[in-house]
C-alpha cells in the first residue's frame, strides 16, 4: 500500500515536470526579453510571503579554513509590497543574538539595522554606499539573498547556453539608470530553462572580469513549479575565498515569522544586553547537518 | 713534476691545446644553464630555525611582496587627480600576475555618526565633484588603519599597494612586473607632484640591472687596467697578454661549472671576472718575470726551453703554494651558511685552483710560440727611475738607517688601527647594496617619510587555547607591545588586531576618544563580524590562536635594528606571559642575524686560514718561526684594512667581511715568492743581509708590479653599481698596498734575523745516499736531519786542481766532500808530502772549524770536485735556528777529533 502510494507519488511528480518544463518552454520564447523573464522568474519563485530558514553559514578563506555560523532567517513580505528580514545569529555562542534586521518598502528603499547584544540595547542603523556590500564578513550582499529589486536594474537577454547538458538563458544585469551604451554589465544570470531558477551568477567587477561567482545547489520544488535550492555557495576569485549558505530547515509559514520578531523590542527581550565579561570557554564547532527538512505550514 | 708539468704546454702543444679546448668548449654549453640570483633568501642561512618559523607566520599571515605605487600630489583629492589614480588603479588590475590591488578604490571604511554605522568604500570610484573628494579625504583619514599604510597624515601622499603572483622568479618575472608597472606609471607620472613604486619587482629588477652592468663594465675594466700596468711596469707585450688568455679561459670554465652544478650568479659574482684577471694575473707576472730571468741566463741550444725550466724550477713549488693560500682564502667561505657567500666562494675558490692550473698548461705554450728568445723587459732593466726601484730605495734606507725603529712605528700604527677596529659593526641590509644617491633609495626614504619605512617585520603571538585571541585579555597584550615598540622611538607604524577593534570601538560607541580595547569577549567576536577574513589575515589566525603585530621600520643597519630587537625580546616574554609563545620574525631580521654570524663567521674563517698558513709555512720552512714570518706580511695589512674600516665607519657586510680572508691568501704569495728566493739564496752565501737584499731585489719589481696591479684591478671594483661590492674593491685595493709595505719594508728586516729551510728544497736535494751513510759527520742522523744539515751549510763547486784549504792561512770552514775526490797535502820546508786522498763522505777542515788556528796542510781537487762548507760563525749562529741539528753535528766532529786523537795515540804507542 505504502508502495503503491510513493509511485503514485513518483508518477504525479514527474508528470507536473514534464507538464513544468513544457510550461516553462512555453511561456519563454527567443523573442521573450530579459525582464519578462526575470518577471516570470520573480513570479515563480517568490510565490510564498512568510519563510523561515535555519542556515549554516561556512566561510573558507584562502587557506581552506573555515569557520560557521549558524543563523535563522525571517522574511515576511506584507501585502504592501514591502520586505521585512531578519538574519539572527545563533551560533558561535559569542555572537548568539547578533541581529541583521532589513526594511525594504514597496519602493525598494532599503533600511538596514544592526543589533550587537553585547554593545547594549540599541539597534544601529547600518547605510552603506552600495547594495553590494558584503554584510557581517560572509562574500555574501543583502541583496544576494533577497532578491534583486527588479525596477532598479535593466535585463538584457543573451544567448541561451548550454552547460554540462543543462540549458540556461543567459540575462546580463545592468544598472537601471543612465545610457545603456556607457553602463557596465553588474552581473550576468544563467538561468534554468526548465525550472525557470537563477543557478549561477557571475558577478562581474569594474574590469569587467568575474570577480565572483554565486551557485545554488540542491535544488528542490517546493510548491508546483516553485523551486528551492538548499545551498548557496558564492566564491570571491579575488580574495580567494567563499562562503556556503546551507538551509537546514525551511517553514513557509505565517506563524513562524510573526511581525514582532522584526522589532527591536522582540530582540533586546530574547537577547539582552551582556554586560559582564565572559571568558568561559569556547565550546567547539558543531557538524553541519546536511539534511533540509521542509515544511509548508501555510 | 711542476717542471713536467710546465713543459707539457711547451713541449706537447697540440694535445694541450686540445684538452684546453674541449674543456672550454665543455664549459661554454655549461654557462647556456646560468641562473641569476638576487633574492634575499640567499642573504638567510638555510639552516637558520627561525625561517621555518618565518616560512609558517608568512604562510599563515600573507607575505610582505608587495609593491607600494607612491603617489604625491598636493592637491591629491580633487576630482582630476583622483580619476587620474582610478585609471592607474584599473590599469595595474589588467597587469598580468598582479593578484590584488589595494588603494583609496577598494579600500573600506566604517564611520559611527549619530546612531548610525556607516560602512562604505573610501572611494567606488572616482568622484564628480571637489565636495565628494574631500569627504573621501575626511573619511580616508580618520581611519587610522589607514594612516600610514595608505595615506600620509597630511593627506598629500596615497599608497597603492600592489600584490604579485608569488611565483618563483623565472623567466625575469620580476622585470617583467616591474616594467610593466613601470608603464602604467610612466603614463601618468607628470601628473603627480611625485609618482614612483618600490617593491621587490623593482629591487630585484634593479639588482639584476646593475649585476648585469657590472659584469659588462667591471671585466673589461679590469683587463684593461692589468694590460696598461703590466705593460708600463714590465714593457712586454707577452707579458700583458698571458694574463688576459689564462683570465678568458677561467672566467668560462668557472661559469661553466656554475651553470653545470646549477649555481646562481648572485651580486658578488659580478666581481669574479674581475677578480680572476687581476688575481690570475700575479702569478702569471711572477712566472713571466722568473721566465726572463731565465733568458739572461748564458745558455747552448733552446734558450726559451731553459728559460722555462728556469721558470718551472724557480717558481714552480711557488707557484703551487701560492695558488693554493689564494684558493684557501676563498675556500674558507666555502661552508659560510650564508648562501650568497658560500656560492661566491665556491666560484671564486674553483677560480683560483683553475687559473693555477690553466696558466700551467697555457703559459709555456704561449711562451714556446710567441717568447723572445732574449730578455727585452724591465725585469733587468736597472733604471733607478722606475717606481719599483724608487719604492725599494725608500724602503732599504728605512732598513738600513732605521729598522728597530720601523718595527716601532708599524707596531704603534697596528695598535691604533687596532683600537680603531673595535669600531666596526655589522650591516647586511640588501638596500645597502644601492648607493644612497640612487633613486630607489631616494623612494624608499621618501616613503618612510611620508608613510612608513618599506621594511616589514612581524612580532607573532601563539596561543594553545583556540580563540584566544578573541579574549581581551590577551588582545591587550598586542596593545602592551605597540606600546613598548613606540616607546623604542625606533619604528614607523605598528599595526595588529587591537588596533582594529580599538577604531571598531571607537566608532561604534561614536566617540571622537581613541577607541579602547572592546571589554567582553562577545563584544569582541560581535566586532569581529563586520571584518572580513580577508581585512583580519595579517593580523590574526583563522582560529584566533595566533595574533600578528606588523611592525614597519625604515632601519638600514643591521646592528641598530638587533639592539632594538634585543631590547624588544628582553620585555616581550614578560608581557605575553607564560601561556603563550612569541616570535619576532621578518626577512630583514634573518638577515640581520646572518650579518651577526657573518662576523663571528669570517672570524673563524680568518684564524682558521691563518693557522692553515702557519702551519703550511712553519711545514714548508721546517719551522714555526717561518710560518710566523710568512704571517706578518698578512696580518699587518689587514690590520690596518680593519683600522680603516673603523676610522671611515666602513661596516661589516657580506662584501666587506670577507676583504681580509682573500687578502690574506693573496698577500700571503708575495711573502711565499719572498722566501723562497731567499732561502735559495742563502744556500749560497752565508751573508744573510745580503741575501735579503738579493731576495727583495729580485722579487721587487714583480711583487710591486703585481700589488699595484692587484690595487688597481681591485679598485675598478668601486665603479661597481653595489656599494658592499664597491667598498670590497676599495678595502682591496689599499690592503694590496699595504702588502707592498708590510712585504718589502717589514718582512726583510724580519727575515735578515732568521734562517729558514724551505721543507721543498730538502726534499728536492739529491745527493748519493751512500755518501751520507758513509759520513762520518753525519752519522747517527735521520735522512731527513742529514739533508738538512746539508742546507745549513753553503754548496762549493772546485774545479780540478783547485786549492780549496791552504796551508798556513786561518780558517774556519770545515768541508763534507759530496763528489769527487780531494788529496791533502803537507808541505814541510819545500818538500810536498801527500798525507791523504779524501773520498765523499769524509771531512777536513775540522781543526780549523774547532779552534781558530792555521791551516795544518793544503786541499787540492783531484777533479771536479763538489763540497758543502760549515762556516764555524754560520753554524753559531744556527745553533739558535737548528740547535738539535747542530748540536748533533758538533757531537759527531767531537767524535771524528776523538776517534782520530785515539788513531794518532795508537799509531804512535805502536811506533
Amino acid at each position: 500500500m505504502k508502495l503503491r502510494s510513493q509511485q503514485n507519488t513518483v508518477i504525479v511528480a514527474l508528470m507536473t515536470s514534464c507538464l513544468f518544463v513544457q510550461n516553462s518552454f512555453a511561456l519563454i520564447s527567443e523573442e521573450t526579453s530579459g525582464i519578462e523573464i526575470m518577471e516570470e522568474v520573480q513570479k515563480r519563485h517568490q510565490q510564498f510571503p512568510y519563510i523561515y530558514e535555519e542556515q549554516s553559514m561556512v566561510m573558507e578563506d584562502r587557506h581552506g579554513k573555515r569557520d560557521t555560523r549558524k543563523a535563522r532567517r525571517y522574511s515576511r513580505m506584507e501585502e504592501d509590497g514591502s520586505v521585512k528580514f531578519l538574519l539572527l545569529f545563533d551560533y558561535p555562542k559569542e555572537v548568539k543574538g547578533v541581529a541583521l534586521l532589513a526594511n525594504r518598502d514597496a519602493n525598494g528603499n532599503t533600511n538596514k539595522y544592526i543589533y550587537l547584544p553585547a554593545l547594549g540595547e540599541q539597534l544601529i542603523e547600518s547605510t552603506g554606499e552600495g547594495s553590494n556590500d558584503n554584510f557581517l564578513g560572509t562574500d555574501f550582499s543583502v541583496e544576494n539573498l533577497t532578491g534583486e529589486i527588479l525596477i532598479e536594474h535593466a535585463y538584457v537577454r543573451r544567448n541561451d547556453k548550454e552547460i554540462k547538458g543543462i540549458k540556461y538563458f543567459v540575462i546580463d544585469v545592468y544598472s537601471a539608470n543612465g545610457l545603456m551604451s556607457e553602463k557596465q554589465v553588474l552581473r550576468r544570470h544563467f538561468i534554468q530553462q526548465d525550472n525557470l531558477y537563477i543557478t549561477l551568477t557571475h558577478h562581474f567587477d569594474k574590469q569587467g572580469r568575474v570577480s565572483r561567482i554565486q551557485s545554488h545547489h540542491d535544488l528542490k520544488p517546493v510548491d508546483g513549479d516553485m523551486w528551492r535550492a538548499n545551498m548557496i555557495l558564492m566564491v570571491d576569485k579575488r580574495e580567494r575565498h567563499q562562503s556556503l549558505i546551507k538551509i537546514s530547515k525551511r517553514i513557509f509559514s505565517h506563524d513562524y515569522v510573526p511581525a514582532e520578531v522584526f522589532t527591536a523590542k522582540w530582540l533586546y527581550e530574547n537577547y539582552p544586553y551582556i554586560e559582564s565579561p565572559d571568558n568561559s570557554d569556547v565550546e567547539e564547532d558543531s557538524v553541519v547537518s546536511n539534511e533540509t527538512t521542509e515544511e509548508n505550514a501555510e | 713534476m711542476i717542471v713536467k708539468m710546465c713543459l707539457l704546454g711547451y713541449k706537447h702543444r697540440v694535445p694541450v691545446t686540445l684538452l684546453l679546448l674541449l674543456v672550454t668548449l665543455f664549459s661554454l654549453f655549461g654557462m647556456q644553464r646560468l641562473q641569476v640570483d638576487t633574492g634575499i633568501d640567499s642573504l638567510i642561512p638555510a639552516d637558520d630555525p627561525a625561517r621555518q618559523v618565518y616560512q609558517r607566520v608568512m604562510g599563515e599571515f600573507g607575505t610582505d611582496n608587495k609593491t607600494i605605487i607612491y603617489i604625491k600630489d598636493k592637491n591629491l583629492w580633487t576630482p582630476e587627480k583622483l580619476t587620474r589614480i582610478e585609471q592607474l588603479h584599473l590599469a595595474v588590475e589588467k597587469i598580468e600576475g598582479v593578484t590584488r590591488v589595494d588603494s583609496l578604490f577598494s579600500l573600506h571604511t566604517i564611520h559611527g555618526d549619530d546612531g548610525k554605522i556607516v560602512s562604505r568604500p573610501v572611494l567606488r570610484s572616482a568622484p564628480k565633484t571637489e565636495e565628494d573628494a574631500l569627504s573621501a579625504k575626511e573619511s580616508a583619514l580618520a581611519n587610522p588603519l589607514y594612516l600610514g599604510n595608505y595615506f600620509s597624515n597630511d593627506g598629500e601622499v596615497t599608497a597603492m599597494i600592489v600584490s604579485v603572483a608569488d611565483v618563483e622568479d623565472k623567466n625575469d618575472f620580476s622585470r617583467t612586473i616591474y616594467q610593466a608597472l613601470e608603464d602604467q606609471i610612466e603614463v601618468h607620472r607628470s601628473e603627480f607632484n611625485r609618482l614612483t613604486q618600490v617593491g621587490p619587482p623593482r629591487i630585484n629588477a634593479e639588482l639584476k640591472q646593475s649585476l648585469y652592468e657590472d659584469f659588462l663594465l667591471l671585466g673589461p675594466l679590469s683587463a684593461l687596467i692589468l694590460v696598461l700596468s703590466i705593460l708600463i711596469f714590465m714593457r712586454s707585450w707577452l707579458s700583458a697578454m698571458v694574463p688576459l688568455v689564462t683570465s678568458l679561459i677561467t672566467i668560462i670554465w668557472t661559469f661553466g661549472l656554475l651553470g653545470w652544478l646549477g649555481i646562481p650568479l648572485n651580486i658578488l659574482s659580478a666581481m669574479i671576472p674581475s677578480l680572476i684577471i687581476v688575481i690570475g694575473s700575479t702569478e702569471d707576472t711572477h712566472l713571466m718575470a722568473a721566465f726572463l730571468r731565465g733568458l739572461d741566463e748564458d745558455v747552448e741550444g733552446d734558450s726559451r726551453q731553459h728559460a722555462v725550466k728556469y721558470m718551472a724550477k724557480h717558481i714552480g713549488l711557488p707557484l703551487v703554494l701560492t695558488v693554493l693560500t689564494t684558493a684557501m682564502g676563498f675556500a674558507s667561505n666555502l661552508f659560510s651558511n650564508i648562501e650568497l657567500i658560500q656560492h661566491f666562494s665556491i666560484a671564486a675558490t674553483f677560480a683560483m685552483l683553475a687559473n693555477g692550473f690553466i696558466t700551467v698548461l697555457v703559459l709555456p705554450l704561449m711562451l714556446s710560440l710567441f717568447a723572445p728568445d732574449k730578455n727585452i723587459s724591465l725585469v733587468k732593466d736597472k733604471n733607478t727611475k722606475s717606481v719599483p726601484n724608487r719604492i725599494m730605495k725608500l724602503f732599504r734606507y728605512s732598513q738600513d738607517h732605521f729598522p728597530l725603529s720601523t718595527l716601532l712605528v708599524t707596531a704603534v700604527l697596528c695598535i691604533f688601527f687596532v683600537m680603531q677596529a673595535a669600531k666596526l659593526y655589522v650591516t647586511n641590509d640588501p638596500l645597502s647594496y644601492f648607493p644612497s644617491d640612487r633613486p630607489l633609495i631616494q623612494d624608499v626614504k621618501q616613503i618612510h617619510e611620508d608613510l612608513a619605512g618599506v621594511k616589514i617585520f612581524f612580532i607573532s603571538l601563539e596561543s594553545k587555547q583556540a580563540k584566544a585571541f578573541q579574549d581581551p585579555k590577551n588582545i591587550k597584550k598586542l596593545s602592551a607591545i605597540q606600546e613598548f615598540l613606540d616607546s623604542q622611538g625606533a619604528y614607523d607604524r605598528t599595526i595588529s588586531l587591537a588596533d582594529h577593534l580599538k577604531f571598531m570601538n571607537r566608532e561604534f560607541r561614536n566617540t571622537s576618544v581613541e577607541g579602547s580595547i572592546p571589554e567582553t569577549r562577545q563584544l569582541v567576536a560581535q566586532y569581529l563580524m563586520f571584518f572580513h577574513r580577508s581585512d583580519l589575515d595579517s593580523y590574526v589566525s583563522h582560529d584566533y590562536s595566533r595574533a600578528n603585530i606588523v611592525v614597519r621600520h625604515n632601519i638600514t643597519d643591521s646592528h641598530t635594528l638587533n639592539q632594538y630587537i634585543e631590547e624588544l625580546e628582553s620585555v616581550l616574554e614578560q608581557i605575553v606571559g607564560p601561556d603563550m609563545r612569541s616570535y619576532i620574525v621578518g626577512e630583514n631580521l634573518m638577515v640581520n642575524h646572518a650579518a651577526e654570524s657573518l662576523m663571528v663567521e669570517q672570524v673563524k674563517a680568518l684564524v682558521l686560514l691563518m693557522t692553515l698558513i702557519f702551519l703550511i709555512m712553519s711545514a714548508m720552512f721546517t719551522s714555526f718561526k717561518g710560518g710566523f714570518i710568512s704571517l706578518v706580511p698578512a696580518i699587518i695589512p689587514i690590520t690596518l684594512m680593519f683600522g680603516i674600516m673603523g676610522f671611515l665607519d666602513i661596516p661589516l657586510n657580506p662584501g666587506t667581511a670577507m676583504v681580509a680572508v682573500i687578502a690574506i691568501g693573496i698577500a700571503i704569495d708575495g711573502t711565499i715568492h719572498l722566501l723562497a728566493r731567499y732561502n735559495e739564496l742563502c744556500r749560497r752565501t752565508s751573508d744573510y743581509v745580503e741575501a735579503v737584499n738579493t731576495a727583495v731585489q729580485e722579487e721587487a719589481t714583480p711583487l710591486i708590479v703585481s700589488s699595484i696591479a692587484l690595487a688597481f684591478g681591485f679598485g675598478i671594483l668601486i665603479f661597481s653599481n653595489f656599494t658592499i661590492v664597491a667598498q670590497f674593491g676599495a678595502l682591496a685595493a689599499a690592503t694590496m698596498l699595504f702588502s707592498i709595505f708590510a712585504n718589502l719594508l717589514i718582512t726583510p728586516i724580519i727575515m735578515s734575523r732568521i734562517r729558514l729551510i724551505g721543507l721543498y728544497q730538502i726534499l728536492a736535494m739529491s745527493v748519493d745516499r751512500e755518501v751520507l751513510d758513509g759520513s762520518p759527520l753525519l752519522q747517527n742522523m735521520t735522512n731527513y736531519q742529514r739533508r738538512k744539515a746539508i742546507l745549513i751549510s753553503e754548496l762549493h763547486e772546485f774545479e780540478k786542481g783547485e786549492l780549496l784549504v791552504e796551508q798556513d792561512t786561518i780558517g774556519r770552514d770545515m768541508y763534507l766532500i759530496l763528489s769527487g775526490e780531494v788529496e791533502v797535502i803537507r808541505k814541510d820546508d819545500g818538500e810536498s808530502r801527500s798525507l791523504a786522498v779524501l773520498k765523499p763522505g769524509q771531512i777536513f777542515g775540522e781543526i780549523g772549524y774547532i779552534r781558530e788556528t792555521e791551516r795544518t796542510a793544503d786541499v787540492l781537487a783531484l777533479e771536479n770536485v763538489s763540497a758543502l762548507r760549515f762556516d764555524y760563525e754560520r753554524m753559531q749562529k744556527d745553533l739558535k735556528f737548528f740547535p738539535n741539528i747542530v748540536a748533533k753535528l758538533n757531537f759527531n766532529i767531537s767524535y771524528i777529533l776523538g776517534k782520530r786523537l785515539a788513531d794518532m795515540v795508537g799509531s804512535s804507542k805502536s811506533k
